[in-house]
């Protein structure tokens, strides 16, 4: 690993036929981090976590990942990296324990059922294990989706709105697990979101990207202050009106 | 509900109707592979059964019976080959159905991993679906593949093999070309079965098609199956040609896979599963 750095992304590239999805994005991570990952629809948030992850393939830039560069060794380097997004079905024909097993083993744990127990505890979903994938809500695969992101303990999590079906009191929950788990773990944390609650309460550092572009990336305590705005959904509406031009642009040359 | 707000509510049923056979039509229309299954499948299917009864009138005493014996234990042999393949690419598209390709490919898990991984529990159904079909032959027309010898254990091998470089090839179209195109897995192997002669020598298909049967691995496969399942004593230099055959199948399907999950992953095709 470079230094402390767990993700750095160097003029990240990506083109979808005319629409520019991410043009030139650099984010460095460091370990223990908690960086939230902000833009309207379409802002290239997801291609950019994607493109990290290596299930995406960049035009252009660099992806480091845990010290990694080359597409081989990012794909070992996975083992410690956790991926969960809100939207994400379960397989129906998997329990919740089978699913949990499943990817533990994918994720190299050599006592996968207790490791998938362990992580079921720790987000207060045991009674879920036996369960059917297709019989859940979708609040309760969300919560599934995030306990198997974070079940081998991963140097950095990667959360593509993982709250987002969630009642307020279980997403509450998940924020605070997940914060204590960030915490004790040291794990880094890399979230995209729509939710500026959320944002606030889970991430030290905030990154705007609005049609492909890094707009701001500072702290979290001061960031709406640099920006001559009293909270984050300020900055969030303001950034969005000054970029709407832009994204007229880009569907403009892609219809 | 008022007779006339009824009577214009069962009016609109027509229009409601019309609406699904437009959106459905957009579907087909915007996807022309689905046209493979419509207009290219009976063709084929004449093909295959065409060509079998030439094989028949052609025989005549023993080759007769030598004739029934080939396609007999071409459908045993077939159906190594199609479950195979079946298999890997059924658990391919649960995969697909059940959008989990995202979760998959940010998992250190490599994509030949998967393969053997998907293989390898095929080969349960494969077993089960070569008993079914060897016992099916054994009590309807009292063939017994055990008489066939030793050599039969490396032709299903190769068949097996056959199988699972078709269903690569099929999951390679599949991520070349989008979802949708999943009915090549089926249509795929109903396509080289006429062309390979599973059921009889490729010496009888029509002479244009000649030159496209010759450049298939699968037909000297099934022409090595052949030979074994017809009490052939010596299969082995067939048996060879075919392994040469399958393993430039497998290298092939192998590298066309892999090509496709790259241009899967270029095009961030994983996008739509999610």
């Amino acid at each position: 690993m470079t230094g402390d750095t767990v993700l750095r992304i160097r003029g990240l590239r990506k083109r979808y036929r005319q629409v520019t999805a991410v043009d030139g994005v650099d984010v460095s991570i460091a370990a223990g981090e908690r960086v939230a990952l902000v833009g309207p629809n379409g802002a290239g948030k997801t291609t950019t976590l994607m493109s990290c992850l290596g299930a995406v393939q960049p035009d252009g830039g660099t992806v480091e990942l845990l010290g990694q560069r080359s597409r081989r060794a990012r794909r070992s380097a996975l083992a410690r990296v956790g991926f969960a997004s809100g939207y994400l079905p379960l397989p129906p024909h998997l329990r919740v324990l089978e699913f949990l097993t499943l990817y533990a083993r994918l994720y190299g744990s050599t006592s996968p059922r207790e490791q998938a127990r362990a992580g079921l505890r720790l987000f207060d979903v045991d009674g879920l294990a036996d369960r059917w994938g297709g019989d859940l809500s979708s609040g309760q695969r969300t919560m599934i989706g995030v306990v198997k992101a974070t079940m081998h303990a991963p140097a950095l999590l990667v959360l593509d709105e993982p709250t987002a079906s969630l009642d307020p009191d279980v997403a509450l929950r998940v924020r605070s697990r997940l914060l204590d788990l960030c915490r004790r773990q040291g794990t880094a944390l890399l979230i995209t979101s729509h939710n500026m609650v959320e944002v606030e309460r889970l991430a030290q550092r905030v990154i705007f990207l609005a049609a492909g572009r890094v707009l701001v990336d500072g702290p979290l305590e001061t960031i709406a202050a640099q920006l001559g705005q009293s909270s984050l959904e300020d900055v969030y509406l303001r950034l969005r009106e000054a970029t709407a031009d832009d994204e007229a642009a880009n569907a403009g040359a892609s219809s | 509900m008022s007779a006339a707000r009824m009577t214009a509510a069962a009016g609109s049923a027509p229009r409601r109707i019309a609406a699904v056979v437009v959106r459905h039509w957009y579907v087909t229309r915007r996807s022309p592979y689905r046209f493979v299954d419509v207009a290219v499948w009976p063709v084929f299917d004449m093909l295959l059964y065409g060509s079998i009864a030439m094989y028949v009138r052609q025989a005549g005493g023993d080759a007769a019976t030598r004739t029934a014996l080939s396609v007999v234990a071409g459908i045993v042999m077939w159906h190594v080959m199609y479950q195979s393949q079946i298999a890997v690419s059924a658990s391919f598209f649960e995969e697909i159905y059940a959008r989990q390709l995202p979760s998959l490919l940010t998992t250190p898990l490599r994509p030949v991993e998967w393969v053997a991984g998907a293989a390898l529990q095929g080969l349960i159904r494969v077993g089960v679906g070569i008993a079914a079909v060897t016992v099916a032959a054994a009590v309807l027309f009292s063939f017994d593949l055990t008489d066939s010898g030793g050599a039969i254990v490396p032709v299903m091998a190769l068949l097996l093999l056959t199988g699972w470089a078709v269903a690569l090839i099929v999951m390679g179209v599949v991520m070349f070309l989008g979802s949708g195109t999943e009915t090549l897995a089926f249509t795929l192997l109903f396509i080289v079965l006429p062309l390979s002669g599973a059921f009889y020598p490729v010496s009888v298909l029509p002479e244009a098609i000649r030159p496209v049967s010759a450049v298939l691995p699968t037909t000297y496969t099934f022409s090595a199956a052949r030979a074994v399942a017809t009490g052939d004593p010596s299969p082995w230099g067939e048996i060879g040609v075919a392994a040469l055959a399958t393993a430039a199948l497998m290298v092939a399907a192998f590298a066309f896979a892999t090509f496709s999950l790259q241009v899967f992953q270029r095009r961030g095709f994983v996008s739509r599963y999610q």
